[in-house]
């Protein structure tokens, strides 16, 4: 009986898709309700999804390099703030004194959203990898420790005193119980920071820069292209969805039994 | 660490946070200010004094068109019309869609194309479809908050303690009121922990979203910062934008101590 | 079994004739309840006693109207059990109070979903939260309540609609030993104050004892009624007279052992 629900369902959301894409299609090619350089309808956006896997026009790259282009830089920031973010959060949250010196720092940082830093690192280091790269290191940076932090926190204070008990060491109790506890607060530190690197990505490419997806998608709006910026939407949408996978499976492996919850 | 805190008493557990805070904040003003005052640092970025100076005169005065506290306005109207609209948008889909396997059905696949692309990159084609004004910036922020609130209502809706809808059931509820009264007021603590997101979300996407293309806004003026090469504008700005944020943080914190008061968990 | 026709059906309030009830798992169907045969009078304090988790749980959960019987028929008053009814006022072990409402919220809530009217079911609702010994605690939140301060709020919720049939799954399992003894004496007295017949879950002889009218000792899974024992002694009972300790030790001899 379950299993016919679940059949049921499914059918329901393929057909929503493809109710939406139906609408969609009529509205636009059939009824034509609004002009094609405004809004596209489905079969332009896929025929100029399949010419941009090989046309470099009109913005001087494929597809492909745009989105190589973007993974590279996200990827490098990404995991330089993980790095040092993951240790720092553990360290505050094990040791009094690192807390009570770098929280107060930390607190007065944290409200500022990566972005904000752009125009600054612009100005310092120029439209490029760099500023980019750094942008994405601070939003990473903070989302690791966050969590990190709180997963550090959370580890019962009974647990740490059985080790005690059983005559750990202050490390033996950092790496054996404190950190295991922390794991699925610190892997949804790490997704949060991926969808955050990957956010300030796209901003700073809007901005500046001279190629990767978002770059893509401001040119597009520049000559009014909007089938393009919507491939390149549902590009930037994919491979979100597809790191934020990835990164599931890892933490399904690692964590095995710790109440990994979606 | 447990012995000391007993002799002296948790009080001074307190005041021992306060000073060290005080001494972290002091030591990175003074590195700063010596910093930018002894070295080349200096060429590059201004002092702390320099930048509250400009502060100081901009609260009230002029930077570009209006005065700061005019930015502010501006930036802090556009998040709070597109987080309420987004919010209650999310959170009804959200607890609809927790509740109503038929609703999850429908709206969940959609939801999953959507909710990966951030309200960001949408920017350009919200310019295209609502011109350069107010409504593409609100737009956005609804979007930010929209998919940050959703998927906290419907984990929510969803993991509320089966017994308890029973004993709503025994009680006499039937499903419109098992719904409005015991759902909705059971995922309230998981509604406001995707608030806390959607508004720091929010407020990120309004200075994207000023950044981009705007003439007024906290956004707007640091963008401006950098096309002028007037690093204290930029650096004045950032301060305004952490206050503020700090600001939103703190109320939303406080709003869910209110209203979740029940929920004190032992952790 | 034949003591039960004896005493004819058209007393019953609650009556289950051959009831069944398996559940579907990955390796196969479980059948946790086998031919079950109970009749709960009026005002009877009907005790099912058995051995941890053999069905007792689930029993509680068929007549409730939780859940649907496999096999076998299940009558509340004449009538087929088909959902849930305030006229069976179930109190569950993990007393699911509604966290986000203070003690008069929850007492009062059956009455609010039947449409009473504020002032009256107020009236009426803060009669039995007096009656199980809360007076003063009707603005606290259960999250400020003691584990037996939080049972007797639900017992007053179920209470308050005035059921026929009052369902305790093991209400004071969660308790330490110490309020557990005191909530059984409460219990007795709330019940001698305003009788209604109750179907009582527990794995405690002691308890089993203590409430009983009638003792239905169950088998281990699949779960089904072995032996029925009727307690004739005066109330409030003596744990350790002479007859209470024969009862326990016969009782305890026959009970199936847990594992």
């Amino acid at each position: 009986m379950k299993d016919n629900k679940k059949m049921k369902y499914l059918c329901i959301s393929v057909l929503s898709v493809l109710a939406v894409i139906v609408v969609w299609y009529v509205c636009i090619d059939v009824v034509h309700m609004k002009p094609e350089t405004v809004f596209p309808g489905p079969v332009k956006v896929f025929r100029s999804f399949v010419d941009k896997l090989s046309a470099k026009a009109p913005d001087g790259a494929t597809l492909q390099a745009h989105l190589w282009a973007s993974i590279k830089v996200a990827l490098f920031g990404y995991a330089l703030g993980a790095v040092i973010g993951v240790p720092l959060g553990i360290a505050m949250a094990w040791n009094k004194w690192v807390d009570r010196f770098v929280r107060p720092l930390f607190d007065l940082i944290r409200p500022i959203p990566g972005l904000a830093w752009i125009p600054m690192f612009i100005l310092l280091f120029g439209i490029g990898i760099t500023s980019k790269a750094l942008v994405i290191f601070l939003g990473a940076l903070i989302a690791c420790i966050v969590n990190s932090y709180t997963g550090i926190r959370q580890t019962k204070e009974t647990h740490l005193w059985v080790g005690d008990v059983f005559g750990a060491t202050g490390s033996q109790k950092l790496f054996k119980i404190a950190i295991p506890t922390a794991l699925p607060m610190i892997f949804t530190g790490l997704r949060v920071a991926l969808g955050t690197s990957w956010t300030a990505l796209v901003a700073a490419e809007l901005l500046a820069s001279t190629k990767g997806l978002g770059y893509m998608i401001q040119q597009a709006r520049a000559i009014s292209r909007p089938d393009i910026i919507i491939v390149g939407m549902l590009a930037i949408g994919a491979v979100g969805a597809v790191f934020d996978a990835l990164l599931h499976l890892v933490e399904v492996k690692v964590a095995k039994g710790m109440n990994v919850k979606n | 660490m447990m012995k000391k805190s007993v002799l002296k008493g948790r009080a001074s557990d307190k005041t021992i946070n306060v000073c060290c805070a005080c001494a972290a904040i002091g030591l990175f003003l003074i590195l700063w200010y010596w910093g930018t005052a002894a070295t080349k640092l200096g060429m590059m970025i201004p002092g702390p004094l320099e930048v509250l100076g400009a502060i100081g005169r901009g609260l009230f005065g002029k930077v570009g068109r209006h005065s700061i506290m005019a930015h502010v306005g501006y930036s802090m109207m556009r998040v709070m019309i597109g987080f309420a609209v987004g919010s209650i948008a999310g959170v009804a889909l959200g607890l609809l869609m927790g509740w109503y396997g038929i609703a999850e059905a429908v709206f969940n696949p959609l939801f999953r194309i959507i909710r990966p692309i951030p309200p960001i990159a949408w920017i350009p084609i919200s310019i295209i479809w609502f011109g350069l004004g107010e409504d593409a910036k609100i737009f956005l922020i609804f979007l930010a908050a929209f998919s940050n609130t959703t998927l906290n209502s419907m984990a929510g809706a969803k993991s509320v303690d089966p017994e308890v809808i029973n004993a709503a059931k025994m009680l006499g509820a039937n499903e419109r009121q098992i719904f409005t009264t015991i759902v909705l007021p059971a995922s309230v603590p998981s509604i406001f922990a995707g608030l806390q997101v959607a508004i720091s979300s929010s407020w990120a996407t309004v200075l994207a979203a000023e950044m981009v293309r705007s003439s007024e806004g906290l956004g707007w003026m640091i963008v401006a910062g950098m096309n002028n090469n007037d690093m204290i504008q930029i650096l004045s700005g950032i301060v305004m934008i952490g206050i503020v944020g700090f600001i939103l943080a703190i109320i939303m914190r406080k709003a869910e101590e209110v209203l979740c008061r029940w929920n004190k968990s032992g952790e | 079994m034949s003591m039960e026709q004896e005493r004819g059906i058209e007393n019953s309030i609650i009556e289950c004739t051959g009831v069944c009830k398996s559940f579907e798992t990955p390796e196969g169907e479980h059948q946790v309840i086998k031919d079950f045969n109970l009749q709960a009078k009026e005002n009877e304090f009907l005790v099912l006693f058995g051995p941890g988790q053999c069905g007792k749980t689930t029993m509680i959960n068929l007549i409730a109207g939780f859940e649907k019987v496999s096999g076998g028929s299940l009558k509340f008053m004449g009538k087929e059990i088909a959902k849930p009814d305030p006229s069976r006022g179930v109190v569950f072990q993990s007393t699911a109070l509604f966290p986000w409402m203070t003690t008069m919220g929850n007492v009062e809530y059956g009455l609010k979903m039947a449409g009473v009217k504020k002032q009256e079911r107020q009236k009426r609702a803060q009669n039995y939260i007096n009656l199980v010994g809360l007076q003063g605690f009707e603005k606290s939140y259960p999250v400020q309540l003691s584990g037996g301060m939080r049972q007797r709020v639900g017992i007053a919720r179920a209470y308050c609609n005035e059921p026929k049939v009052m369902l305790m799954d093991e209400p004071f399992g969660a308790l330490d030993a110490q309020t557990r003894y005191l909530m059984q004496e409460e219990l007795q007295r709330i019940w001698e104050a305003e009788k209604r017949t109750v179907i009582f879950v527990t794995n405690n002889i002691e308890e089993a004892l203590y409430l009983a009218d009638r003792i239905l000792v169950l088998t281990n899974c699949p779960s089904t009624v072995k032996k029925e024992y009727i307690i004739d002694l005066p109330r409030p009972r003596n744990l350790v007279s002479p007859e209470f300790l024969a009862l326990r030790k016969e009782i305890t001899s026959i009970m199936d052992s847990t594992l």
